[in-house]
């Protein structure tokens, strides 16, 4: 395997003649090289931090307990934007309790069978070109199959299937590849005792491969809740002051969604002062954020506890 | 035992309903994308002029539009309601009235048969329906003057109605002489309106004395003549340069969108993969455990900033920044632009193109390292001579992934671009500076702003949905390419 890659880079020889040349021009190029590089990652964590803190400085002014708690008043130009935190978080609920099984046990289809025939090659080039399907192509589908095709009409319904959809492929893809990295000695072993081949998979490989597919389920329900496309006409209201309700009723009405607030926020300029929308802003990021911790701490912690 | 088999089988059937299920979207999307497309091919093909009998020193001269003699010929969706005798405002007038409004006139008719022609029928404008590019149209006109028309030279001028361009239309246009008044000598005349869409032909004086005699005048008619299936010629004018699917006559060239879009990808890509690059082989080669242990989650923090918020970030930073360089000398009204949109990209996709190149990077086995770092090859020429060239395909992937998520991210460019579709021109340094800063629009924040208020199942509708099939074709063929070169990685090493 190794000389298939050396055979691929420059020969060896031209290696030991540079290595050879004792000058300092090399070593000043490399010293140079090196530090740009090392300047671009330090630059990369700045990024971050700078973005951070200026919504941060902008947002946090807005944010109390009446923001986070109360409807919008006054035309949009006051209150807080409760209903639009409920509405992102009622999409993010659904959009997991449907991607979950579809995209895991997919998942597992394809490292199961995976190699096997040619519809499985198929199907898993399918799912990672879905998964890198723009979000505004899954809002048009949405639109076109949920909304008009199955009349659900814009809704929060509407808004779970189309979220489902873009969810699945990369829950399908981070299932698949956090399967394959049990090692064939632990399948091994299960089958050995004799364990039944879905035993095996259920009681060895699935919790070996948890923390993977976690994270997998919980990264990709942070994209979907900060994206506003997929539910852009599909399931997004201003704002509504309909009831919520567990009902029927609920699932048809379009529901209010921290995104779209943001998206309309910029359509309609001057309704919504810019002081909520930085509010506004924050409280979406710190829901991605919280998202993201509980990926990254799964992840440490059931590290720990199978290695 | 029963329960193990039971449970076996349930497991089994539920990989195997997951999987159908997925092939079935799959499936699904390729052929809504596709079904829902062909509403923009039941579009029709509008299209109007405005024609005048002139004197020759008209004050109208070059604006026939403005002249109140002036006849419309056109298709177009206002005038889809039928004509009706009785009720319509601009049917001529008497002769007498006539004579003291103006001394030359043009008329039209409802018919199209010059033998059906009837004096106490005559319209000053006639309105149909949009037709489809199979279906011809043909109006006559009628051109006379009155006895008190003194000048002893006419002309007859004509010019696209606004906002019409003959070139959004799938028609041979022609306007044709189709009967001289008795004892007027005059050249035939046959005019390619889509070669020569405004101009003037003078005519020999002819006047009409009574009511009965104006239809003895000069007979034209304007002939649109199907040149095309309305297939084929939608698919034409989707490739024209330019977007305006709500004014009457409708344009819906994609061009710009397309070009906007593929500009801030080249842009975008091209300023983060030597970055994301540079700060991957620093991640994988020279930061501590430590260092990489902590580096990796605040990018994933980049990378959850939702794409509302980094669209906003820009309007707040970039644009301004933008405005106060190249404010006064192009007089931009803001920041927002192509080179503002591509700046943004390149933050939203840094993340991803340094993850995934760290991934390429350590895959590479790590006898390839030792052994470069043993003959004493520097760590610049390691990465040059070694590492790049055994972790290609897997870097190939990640920048084709970033292609795609670029191509098709929505929000950045809904709030960055500006929002007015325009054409590139690169054709001197000062228009490419104005193409880069000045507003575009792209393909995915055109369905975005448009869908919002589009009627279902309308020719528009049809066309943002080919417009999402564009896309979804092109990010497509980048993904499963993009597929493959992983694929090869995961082989090669």
């Amino acid at each position: 395997m190794i000389e298939a890659a050396r055979s691929k880079v420059v020969p060896v020889a031209e290696w030991e003649v540079l290595a050879a040349r004792q000058d300092v021009r090399r070593a000043r190029k490399n010293a140079l090289l090196t530090s740009i590089f090392g300047a671009v990652g330090l630059a990369t964590v700045l990024l971050v931090f700078v973005l951070v803190a200026i919504i941060a400085y902008k947002g946090a002014p807005t944010i109390s307990w009446e923001f986070l708690t109360q409807p919008p008043r006054e035309g949009m130009s006051a209150g807080g934007v409760a209903p639009m935190i409920l509405g992102s978080l009622l999409l993010m609920l659904g959009a997991f309790l449907l991607a979950t099984p579809l995209g895991v046990f997919g998942g597992i289809c394809l490292a199961e069978y995976g190699e096997r025939s040619r519809l499985m090659r198929l199907m898993h080039a399918s799912v990672a070109a879905l998964a890198g399907t723009p979000p505004i192509v899954y809002g048009l589908f949405g639109l076109a199959i949920f909304v008009l095709k199955f009349h659900f009409g814009v809704s929060l319904i509407a808004g779970w299937c189309t979220l489902t959809l873009f969810c699945v492929p990369s829950i399908v893809l981070t299932t698949e590849s956090a399967l394959k990295t049990v090692p064939a000695a632990l399948i091994d072993g299960g089958l050995a005792l004799g364990l039944s081949r879905w035993q095996t998979l259920w009681r060895i490989a699935l919790p070996y491969a948890l923390p993977g597919i976690l994270t997998g389920i919980i990264l990709s329900l942070g994209r979907a809740v900060g994206e506003a496309t997929p539910v852009l006409f599909t399931a997004s209201v201003y704002y509504s002051t309909a009831e919520m309700t567990l009902g029927w009723d609920t699932l048809r009405q379009p529901v209010a969604n921290l995104p779209y607030y943001l998206a309309e926020g910029y359509r309609q300029p001057g309704v919504v002062p810019e002081r909520l929308i930085w509010g506004a802003c924050l409280t979406l990021i710190i829901l991605t954020l919280l998202l993201n911790a509980g990926a990254i701490l799964i992840r440490s912690r059931m590290r720990r506890r199978y290695l | 035992m029963w329960r193990i088999r039971l449970f076996d089988n349930l497991v089994q059937v539920a990989t195997w309903a997951a999987g159908g299920l997925l092939l079935l979207t799959i499936v699904a999307v390729f052929s809504y994308l596709f079904t829902e497309s062909k509403y923009a091919f039941q579009r029709q093909f509008p299209f109007g002029f405005r024609i005048a009998l002139q004197p020759p020193h008209s004050e109208y001269r070059d604006e026939v539009s403005m002249d109140p003699t002036a006849s419309l010929l056109a298709t177009h969706r206002e005038g889809t309601d039928e004509l009706d005798d009785a009720e319509d405002a601009t049917r001529l007038p008497s002769h007498e009235e006539l004579m003291q409004m103006q001394s030359l006139v043009t008329a039209t008719a409802q018919t199209d048969d010059p033998n059906q022609l009837r004096a106490d029928a005559l319209f000053r404008d006639c309105m149909r329906a949009p037709k489809r590019a199979e279906q011809g149209e043909r109006f006559l006109l009628v051109a006379f003057a009155l006895p008190n028309y003194t000048a002893d030279t006419m002309e007859l001028a004509w010019e696209p109605d606004v906002s019409f361009d003959p070139a959004y239309c799938p028609y041979q246009l022609r306007l044709r002489l189709v009967r001289a008044p008795q004892g007027v000598q005059v050249d035939p005349i046959e005019i390619d309106l889509r070669r020569q869409p405004k101009g003037r032909i003078a005519l020999p004086v002819w006047k009409a004395h009574t009511q009965e005699e104006w239809l003895q005048g000069y007979l034209f008619e304007l002939e649109a003549r199907p040149t095309t299936s309305t297939t084929w010629a939608t698919l034409q004018q989707f490739l024209k340069p330019d977007w305006a699917p709500t004014i009457l006559y409708a344009r819906f060239g994609m061009l710009p969108l397309l070009l906007a879009t593929l500009l801030i990808t080249f842009l975008a890509v091209g300023l983060a993969t030597p970055l994301g690059l540079a700060a991957a082989v620093y991640l994988s080669e020279q930061a501590s455990p430590r260092i990489r242990e902590w580096f990796k989650p605040i990018l994933e923090i980049l990378a959850a900033i939702p794409t509302v918020v980094l669209g906003y970030f820009g309007v707040m930073l970039i644009a301004p920044a933008l405005q106060q360089l190249f404010g006064e000398a192009l007089q931009l009204s803001s920041g927002r632009g192509l080179l503002a949109t591509a700046l943004m990209m390149t933050v939203f996709i840094l993340p991803t193109v340094i993850s995934l190149s760290e991934d390429a990077l350590r895959a590479v086995p790590n006898s390839l390292r030792e052994g470069a770092e043993a003959l004493g090859l520097t760590l610049a020429e390691r990465v040059r001579l070694v590492l790049l060239p055994a972790a290609k395909s897997g870097l190939m992937a990640a920048g084709l992934l970033a292609i795609a998520r670029v191509m098709g991210e929505t929000m950045i460019v809904w709030i960055l671009s500006g929002g007015t579709p325009t054409m590139p021109d690169f054709s001197s340094p000062t228009a490419a500076l104005g193409t880069l800063v000045k507003p575009t629009r792209g393909i995915p924040d055109t369905i975005a702003i448009e869908m919002g208020n589009v009627e279902f199942e309308s020719p528009h509708y049809g066309h943002l949905f080919l417009l999402g099939l564009t896309l979804f074709v092109l990010t497509l063929g980048i993904n499963l390419l993009g597929f493959a070169y992983r694929k090869r990685a995961q082989v090669q090493l």
